[in-house]
Order: C-alpha cells, then sequence, then structure tokens
C-alpha cells in the first residue's frame, strides 16, 4: 500500500483540530469518565472511599427525593419549551415585519439574553416577594398577595415565568435570522395564489424554517432541563423541596451533602436522558423538513 | 518540522493550561500558613487577626480567607486536593464528616487544647460519628440560640420573660392582642427552622437521641412528637406567611421593630445590629417547658479550628492555633462578633446574652441536635415541609418521613455501629 502525503491543506486541518480534541477531552470527555468511574463508589468528595457495584443505581430508583426532582424538572422543561418556542416565534415575526425602530426593538428584546442569570433572579425574587403582594394588597386582589415562591404548589410557576422572559431572547434571534432566509418570491406566489395570512404562514413560512424550529427545541429544552440559576437565586429548591431541580439536587448533594458518588450516578443518568431527548427530537423534526 | 513545532506548541499550550493554577506566588522564604473561616461576616475580624499575626511573626505569613458559602467551597478544594492548612468551622455533621474521613490531625500536644472549657470539649467528643482517640479540634467560640427580643418593646408595654411554655403562648397572645407581631420568621431559608427546632428539642427530647435511633432503641416518631407540636402551635402567632421571608428579611423586619421576638441564635446579633445598630437586642433561654427548672440553654461550637493532616508545615500551623487563643485574640473576635469564649478564663459574655448568662456559667446547656443530622438528608427542608402540610396527620407524616430517611442517609453509619456493639459484646 503507498503511503499517502498529507497536502498543506490538510496539515493545517489537522494543526487546527487536534489542539481542540486535546482540550474537549482533557475537559470534557476525562472529567466524565472520571464521574462515571466514582459514580460505583461511595465516595463522599474527601477521604477514603470503597466501590459499591450499582448500589447507587440501586438507590437512585428508589430515591423519592430523585425522582421526584426528576418529575418537577420535566414538567418545567415541557411547559418551559412550548412557551418559549410560541412567544419566540410571534415574536420574531412582530420584529421582522415592516416596522418603525425596529433595530432597536431587536436590541431591546436581546437584553435578558446578556444579563446573567443569578441578577435575573435576585431582581425577580424581591419582584415576588415585595412588590407583587404590595400591589395586591393596593388592589385587593387576593391570589397576589403572598408572594408565589413561598408556595410550595405554584412556586415552579415563578421560576418558570423568569426561566421563559430570559430564554425567549436568545430563541427570537434564532427565528428572525431564520424568517430573513425565507425568500420573498415564495411570498408572492402564495398570495398570487389566493393564500390568506394563516394560510400563508402555516403552509408556506413554518415548512420553511422547520430546521430552525429543530435548533430552537433542541436547545431550549436542553437549557431547561439544565436549570440552575434561577433555582438557587430564587427558591433555593424550596419551599417543601418542591423546585428542586435535577442539577440543582446534583451541585447541593453532591458537592455539599457528602453524596458525591451518588449524584455522580445521578449525573450519569441524567446525561443518558439528555441525549435521548436530543435524538428522539431531531428525528421528529428532520422528518418535517422542507428544501426549496 | 515547522508543523512539528506547532504542534508542540500546541500540547505546551494545552499543559500550561491545566498545569497553570499550581505554581502559587509564596512569599520569600517565608513559610505560608492558610486558615479558611466558614463565616463569612467575620471578614474585618479575620483580616485584623491576620495583620496582628503578620506585623508580630517575621517566620511564618498567615493568610485568612472567609469566603461566601465556604463549606461548599472547602469541598470542592477537598476533591481538587487543594486543602487549606488549617480550618475553622462549626462544630457540627460537617466537622464528624471531615474526622470520621480522617481529614484531621492530632492536636493533643498544642498548649492551647488545655484552656478550653471542658463543657465544650466534651461537646467536640460528642461530635465523633464512631469514638476517636486523641483532639481534633481547638473549639474557639460558642453560640447560643433562644429567642432575641427588642427591649424597648417589651419595657414599653411592660411585658414579662416567659419561662414556660403556658407564659410563651399566653405573652404571644397578649402582644397579637395589642396589634403587633409577636414572632418574626424567615423561613424561606429553610436552616431557619432549625433554630426554634433546635432549641425546643434539647429541652422537650433527650441528648443522644440521635444516637438512640441509630442503635435501634427508639423511634423519632416516639421522641420528637412534642418538638413537632410545639413548632406548629408557634406558627399562629408569626407574620403573615412567614415562608416568603428569608434570614435576612427577618434581620431587617426584627431591626427595624416589626415584631417583638425572633427565635434565632446569637449568631444573629451582628446582622441585626447593621441593619439597626441602635436597637436594644435581649435574650431569652427558650422557654419551651412546663416547668422553668427544666429549661436547658441550646448552646454550641460556633468556630472551632482544626490542622488538616495534609498540611505541610504542622509545627507553624500549630503555632498560629497557639496565637489564635491567646486572650488577646479572643477579645478582639468576641468584642466584635459576639459569642461566648470557649477558652477557660475571665472573658466578658456580650451584654445581649444576659438573659442567657446564668446558665451559660452553670454549664446547663446542651449542643445543638442538627450538629447530628446528615446534611444531605436536609433535615430543615422537612421541617419546612411539614410546617407548610395544613392536613392533621401532618406530624405523624413528618415523623414517620424522619425515621424512614434517618436509617437510609445513616445506612453505613447505622452499619458500623452495629458492628462496634457486637464487636464490644463479644469482646466483654
Amino acid at each position: 500500500m503507498k503511503k499517502k502525503k498529507l497536502s498543506r491543506k490538510e496539515k493545517t486541518y489537522i494543526a487546527i483540530l487536534v489542539p481542540i480534541v486535546l482540550l474537549f477531552f482533557l475537559f470534557n470527555t476525562w472529567p466524565m469518565l472520571n464521574g462515571f468511574f466514582y459514580s460505583f463508589t461511595n465516595y463522599k468528595g474527601y477521604g477514603t472511599y470503597q466501590t459499591v457495584g450499582l448500589q447507587n443505581y440501586i438507590d437512585l430508583f428508589q430515591d423519592e427525593r430523585v425522582l421526584h426532582s426528576y418529575l418537577f424538572t420535566f414538567k418545567y422543561a415541557i411547559c418551559g419549551t412550548i412557551l418559549v418556542n410560541v412567544i419566540s416565534l410571534i415574536m420574531a415575526l412582530g420584529l421582522n415585519s415592516r416596522i418603525r425602530f425596529k433595530s432597536a426593538l431587536r436590541g431591546a428584546y436581546f437584553v435578558p439574553n446578556i444579563l446573567g442569570g443569578l441578577i435575573i433572579g435576585y431582581i425577580f425574587s424581591f419582584i415576588f416577594t415585595y412588590i407583587l403582594p404590595a400591589l395586591g394588597e393596593m388592589w385587593n386582589i387576593g391570589w397576589l398577595k403572598n408572594s408565589i415562591l413561598s408556595s410550595p404548589t405554584y412556586a415552579w410557576i415563578g421560576v418558570l415565568i423568569v426561566g421563559v422572559w430570559q430564554a425567549v431572547a436568545m430563541t427570537t434571534i434564532i427565528y428572525i435570522s431564520g424568517l430573513q432566509t425565507v425568500p420573498e418570491d415564495v411570498y408572492e406566489a402564495s398570495r398570487v395564489d389566493g393564500a390568506g395570512k394563516w394560510t400563508e404562514f402555516f403552509k408556506v413560512t413554518l415548512p420553511l424554517i422547520i430546521p430552525f424550529v429543530s435548533i430552537n427545541l433542541i436547545l431550549t429544552t436542553k437549557n431547561f432541563m439544565m436549570v440552575f440559576d434561577q433555582i438557587m437565586s430564587l427558591t433555593s429548591g424550596g419551599p417543601a423541596q418542591s423546585t428542586e431541580s435535577i442539577s440543582f439536587l446534583i451541585y447541593k448533594n453532591g458537592l455539599d451533602g457528602g453524596q458525591f458518588g451518588f449524584q455522580c450516578a445521578n449525573a450519569v443518568i441524567f446525561f443518558i436522558v439528555i441525549v435521548l431527548f436530543s435524538v428522539v427530537q431531531q428525528q421528529i423534526t428532520s422528518k418535517k423538513e422542507e428544501q426549496l | 518540522m515547522k508543523l512539528k513545532n506547532a504542534w508542540l506548541a500546541a500540547i505546551g499550550t494545552a499543559v500550561c493550561l491545566t498545569m497553570g493554577g499550581c505554581s502559587d506566588s509564596s512569599q520569600s522564604g517565608k513559610r505560608e500558613i492558610e486558615i479558611l473561616n466558614y463565616k463569612p461576616e467575620a471578614i474585618d475580624t479575620m483580616q485584623k487577626i491576620e495583620d496582628r499575626f503578620n506585623e508580630t511573626h517575621d517566620d511564618i505569613h498567615l493568610t485568612i480567607s472567609s469566603p461566601n458559602q465556604a463549606m461548599t467551597i472547602l469541598k470542592t478544594r477537598l476533591i481538587r486536593e487543594d486543602a487549606p492548612d488549617i480550618v475553622g468551622i462549626g462544630g457540627d455533621i460537617n466537622y464528624s464528616n471531615f474526622l470520621d474521613a480522617d481529614l484531621f490531625e492530632d492536636i493533643s500536644d498544642v498548649e492551647a487544647v488545655s484552656q478550653a472549657k471542658e463543657g465544650y470539649m466534651d461537646i467536640e467528643k460528642s461530635l465523633e460519628l464512631v469514638e476517636k482517640e486523641g483532639t481534633y479540634a481547638l473549639p474557639f467560640a460558642a453560640n447560643a440560640a433562644g429567642i432575641l427580643y427588642n427591649v424597648d418593646m417589651f419595657e414599653e408595654h411592660g411585658w414579662q420573660i416567659p419561662e414556660t411554655w403556658d407564659e410563651f403562648i399566653a405573652l404571644c397572645k397578649t402582644i397579637q392582642s395589642e396589634g403587633i407581631t409577636p414572632l418574626y420568621f424567615g423561613f424561606k431559608d429553610t436552616w431557619t427552622t432549625l433554630a426554634p427546632w433546635n432549641a425546643l428539642a434539647v429541652e422537650n427530647a433527650e441528648a443522644d437521641v440521635c444516637t438512640q435511633v441509630s442503635e435501634g432503641n427508639t423511634t423519632f416518631e416516639a421522641e420528637y412528637k412534642e418538638v413537632a407540636d410545639k413548632m406548629k402551635e408557634m406558627l399562629e402567632y408569626c407574620e403573615p406567611n412567614p415562608f416568603a421571608y428569608s434570614y435576612n428579611d427577618a434581620a431587617i423586619a426584627f431591626a427595624n421593630g416589626q415584631a417583638a421576638m425572633w427565635p434565632i441564635g446569637s449568631y444573629a446579633i451582628p446582622q441585626i445590629h447593621s441593619n439597626n445598630p441602635d436597637l436594644n437586642i435581649g435574650s431569652m433561654v427558650f422557654p419551651g417547658t412546663d416547668n422553668a427548672d427544666d429549661r436547658i440553654l441550646n448552646s454550641g461550637v460556633d468556630l472551632q479550628f482544626s490542622i488538616m493532616k495534609d498540611c505541610p508545615d504542622k509545627e507553624a500551623a500549630k503555632e498560629v492555633m497557639n496565637f489564635l487563643y491567646s486572650d488577646e485574640i479572643l477579645d478582639l473576635y468576641l468584642e466584635e462578633q459576639g459569642g461566648v469564649s470557649a477558652k477557660k478564663g475571665d472573658f466578658e459574655t456580650p451584654e445581649n446574652l444576659n438573659g442567657m448568662r446564668e446558665f451559660i456559667e452553670s454549664g446547663n446547656v446542651a449542643d445543638f441536635h442538627d450538629h447530628h443530622y446528615p446534611s444531605e438528608m436536609a433535615v430543615d427542608a422537612l421541617i419546612q415541609t411539614y410546617l407548610l402540610d395544613d392536613s392533621d396527620q401532618a406530624a405523624t407524616t413528618f415523623l414517620q418521613k424522619f425515621d424512614k430517611d434517618w436509617q437510609r442517609y445513616n445506612r453505613e453509619l447505622i452499619r458500623r455501629l452495629k458492628e462496634e456493639n457486637a464487636g464490644n459484646e463479644s469482646g466483654s
């Protein structure tokens, strides 16, 4: 077999690629393999440890608190993803139409994405705890008088509002760029054929921006599943442990609570769940794509 | 050839990135000692202590860091195998776990240890999950938990300090009838539920209840029933919806005179004074019993120092320990941070704690029960859940879950205690 010499171009590509692969392995793959190993131990995060086989995984499926955190996270992610995508699409349609101050408005709607999750959380925490109840007192609205964050039944809605408010910004920008890829002549053709505004949206615009819908769905689902900042700053998992998300529980009990090994097992399961979610979503949306 | 160089450079960069954190810039030739202090509110005092040490010592350089969420930071640093030389932590379950993981050095030969009050050395001993030879912690300052009250408000209305549970409830009713909120809680921060819980538990349950349950002699359902009932009863006399407010919110509200009493520990006094320096704060032992003579003060070690086993220069660390335990430093700390000295000798008990002085001096104190609860069990959140539960069976549900979770989170300890007991029996 003749050894093929690499061309100059290929060498450059490899020179760019190798450091990235190395860094990725060092900071992503290696820690992950480490975590996978620790998930079979009773490591507390310090001191000595023993391997305990599958004990952590057996405990995981019987732990009410873990189960509850999964239910909360799924509920939160599903509601969040639907809300964010519907709201963003509507906003994108608005910001893509011929209106005044379009660029300024686009900039303004993007601000929540620049602010840090913790800052937003603390500001909203103040609004929920003091401002809204004060308004409720003033206008005598019963359900507003108590902070939504103090109710075990409704606190998750408070967290959801903040999560959606922040996530809409990025999603809207992606939808706007999606809408700009639809050429004007397709609209003209549909109008000539007598399509109304609704038909135009559902039969022309939506099928053509499905790739963007698909990427947005995956991104928002993933981000909502990994919710952490908002919980940390708004509720710390309370009241009555009703808003503990999976990542929050992994952080809290893994690092703070001496359950490092057990929560590593939780992280492994969580990783598998997110991969499954993304693959299934990709499969469903890719079938609906249209090409011009 | 050129390409090879590029590769090497790239790999070199990657290696540098990973190793960068290791090379700390150390002072020229001096022996370095770092203390990680878990009380961020004491940061100014710690800075002064650090300065005083460095001014008087030429051969050792001391650094004291007081980050927020220090316990998490400490644990993260332990995972990274980058431990400080000395840790200043509380006498709680974290200490028990660290000690059990064999992280601490035996400091029996440090001079300061012999100057500590016996009562607090006993508490240190009781924190050992499984009994251990030697001394591993130097108790520095203790705190006391009960009820803080607004002295001026009490004098103005002529209210008497209650000494029994019935008097306490009667007082709450009186205060309420005068249009003032009797109690303030900050139950949004779950840990604040533990303050009244501990104070009630030391008076209404046995001191070694946790060990007793672990050994299978009793259940929490039997032992904590009264504590749970009394916790719930207090909810009738606090601000509406206490679960909406955090510890900070409660400190501000109490500082502004929005409530007459706050069931919390002495550690809250600096926090209250930072919001209102003029507030006249008094303290009382929790009136949680039917008989005034049965009252016990809830007091534990708030700050203690231990040397890490991995500390490279243990002699220097021991010198720092002796320095920390000098009268001068303790006076400075107590004056600025409040609390009770854990060192024998003539130290002033802060004026705010006058109501508890008698108990402190006679040693009629008991350690916080939650110092024995595993932190991952989140008992504070369980208590919060219970207080939010309106059903008639709330107490039963809560205590049964308490018992069930206890077995689950203490599985290994219970197994070890069993082995230990079996070993003792066959040995004797």
